[in-house]
């Protein structure tokens, strides 16, 4: 569902020179997949995310999301994708029902089924409370909601998220990756970027770590845990080994 | 908890689906979004100053006039004061900051990973802008004209009303172009382009003016007020003698030409993460 081959993004910095932002990135998502993306800040993984998410052209490599490459078929990724992202952008005046319904709008969805989706995404991701009332007087947790509802009013069977837990505090933070579960379980092709890596250590079906642009370890949990104790550790001795002598 | 999305939808059948959007539907999404926004009481006390002001001006002319105010000199106050005054002001603070908010912050990138999300953004908010300002500046209009005391009053109010449609349209296009290459100092940037193009070129007798919205504006006012003999021949220099429906045509195609020039710059730019960079 979800497929980056040898992806490379280069950027050239205010002085001059080239900046790798990803340098040969590989990975896949099948659906009914979650897959985490863990990396320091400056890795690559919000650059990587934001390829897939059309938001910026890869420098060479291909991406895909439901089999629509992103350069060529950039419409047609849009389709398949929901993009989350930790800043919510959600508009503190309008209420959730009010941004999903643009947003429907924006996908070409007609009224009538737009608003029986809008109540179905209300029900699943449980905002019945406060779907009527305006975003600027939520939580920090339940704007994550709305923005993850947002998301989905398409009903994308595949879900890019980047950082998505940066925002919440605990509760909050188990309460979204509890719906990601749920997602998953319904067929969703889900790749989850994220520091914290205590929260999807027994959540995702597969990990990539990913430094300096460049895939240093990829595999299932037992894969990539191998002898160590946690991810944390798995991860940092996967960055060290990785790393240039 | 249950999180069974799937059968709303045909997600199944995405990918063989002829695209369903439109541009015009993603349009009206978008300027019914920013229309929502501006629905704020900050923004309403603004919009009310913005009608308010120049009847305000007019009152305290008129106060002045002992023997009532000439019909020509309160037609170039309110013209001055409305088409140009306060459409002005009310696109710097709906058109330009309103995009600018959405390239920088947050719901732009939420917004472009729809189809067709980037035009429909600009489009949108440019139809919000042009939407909003001209109702403000009609009603500014309106009442300084009830204020001024002008004879005939409602022809006057219906040529006021064009021009201020056809300034909106002209200017809000004119600043999509600092918001779309300079977000950060969209604000700004949208000053000096009117400082510059509008009123600096505006009033050079010289081809480049030819390209300014002021330009026509003022032609317009003259030849619907038949002004056009009345006009001293220095006077003249800053007029386009061309008949009315070049100079509406030429706001129309300019407008069109500035939008689709920030629209592919918006096609083609790029927003990468500070953070990762």
């Amino acid at each position: 569902m979800i497929e980056v081959i040898d992806l490379i993004k280069h950027y050239r910095a205010s002085d001059g020179s080239v900046v790798r932002a990803v340098d040969g990135v590989s990975l896949s998502v099948a659906a009914g997949e979650m897959v985490g993306l863990l990396g320091a800040n400056g890795a690559g993984k919000t650059t990587t995310l934001r390829v897939l998410a059309t938001l910026l052209k890869p420098t060479s490599g291909t991406a895909r999301v439901g089999g629509c490459d992103v350069v060529t078929d950039p419409l047609g990724a849009r389709r398949h994708l929901g993009y989350v992202s930790a800043t919510t952008g959600v508009p503190d005046r309008l209420t959730a029902r009010e941004i999903m319904r643009s947003y429907g709008r924006l996908h070409g969805l007609d009224e009538g089924p737009l608003a029986r989706r809008i109540d179905h995404v209300v029900r699943a991701l449980g905002l019945t409370d406060f779907i009527d009332r305006p975003a600027g007087r939520l939580s920090s947790g339940q704007r994550q909601r709305v923005s993850l509802a947002r998301a989905l009013v398409h009903d994308p069977p595949a879900l890019v998220l980047d950082e998505p837990t940066n925002a919440l505090d605990v509760v909050g933070a188990r309460d979204l990756l509890h719906l990601l579960d749920g997602l998953r379980a319904d067929g969703r092709a889900i790749l989850l970027s994220t520091h914290r890596l205590h929260e999807i250590e027994h959540r995702c079906d597969r990990f990539v770590i990913i430094d300096g642009g460049r895939i240093v370890a990829q595999g299932t949990p037992p894969e990539i845990l191998g002898s160590h104790a946690s991810l944390e550790e798995a991860f940092f001795a996967a960055i060290a080994a990785g790393a240039p002598s | 908890m249950s999180v069974s999305l799937s059968g709303h939808t045909d997600r199944s059948g995405h990918k063989d689906e002829p695209l369903r959007y439109s541009l015009l539907g993603s349009t009206l999404a978008v300027a019914g979004f920013q229309i929502g926004r501006l629905i704020s009481r900050q923004r309403l006390l603004l919009a009310g100053l913005g009608v308010i002001f120049p009847a305000a001006v007019m009152m305290a002319v008129r106060r002045t006039a002992a023997e009532g105010l000439d019909r020509d000199l309160a037609v170039t106050m309110i013209y001055a004061l409305v088409p140009e005054a306060v459409c002005m002001l009310g696109l710097l603070v709906t058109m330009c900051p309103v995009v600018a908010d959405e390239l920088e912050r947050g719901t732009w990138i939420h917004v472009s990973v729809r189809p067709g999300g980037r035009r429909a953004l600009l489009l949108g908010t440019y139809l919000a802008a042009v939407t909003w300002t001209s109702i403000v500046a009609i009603l500014a209009a309106f009442l300084a004209v009830l204020v001024a005391r002008v004879p005939q009053p409602l022809p006057l109010v219906g040529m006021l009303a064009a021009l201020v449609v056809l300034s909106t349209l002209g200017r809000a296009a004119l600043f999509a172009l600092p918001a779309v290459i300079l977000p950060k100092r969209a604000l700004v940037a949208s000053v000096a382009v009117a400082l510059v193009v509008e009123y600096l070129a505006g009033f050079i007798p010289a081809v480049v003016n030819q390209a300014t919205v002021s330009l026509r504006l003022r032609s317009l006012l003259v030849e619907w007020m038949g002004w056009r003999q009345k006009l001293p021949v220095e006077m003249q220099l800053l007029i386009d003698p061309q008949p009315a429906w070049v100079q509406i045509a030429a706001v129309i195609c300019l407008a069109a030409v500035l939008l689709g020039v920030a629209a592919k710059i918006l096609d083609f730019r790029q927003f990468p993460p500070s953070v990762e960079i």
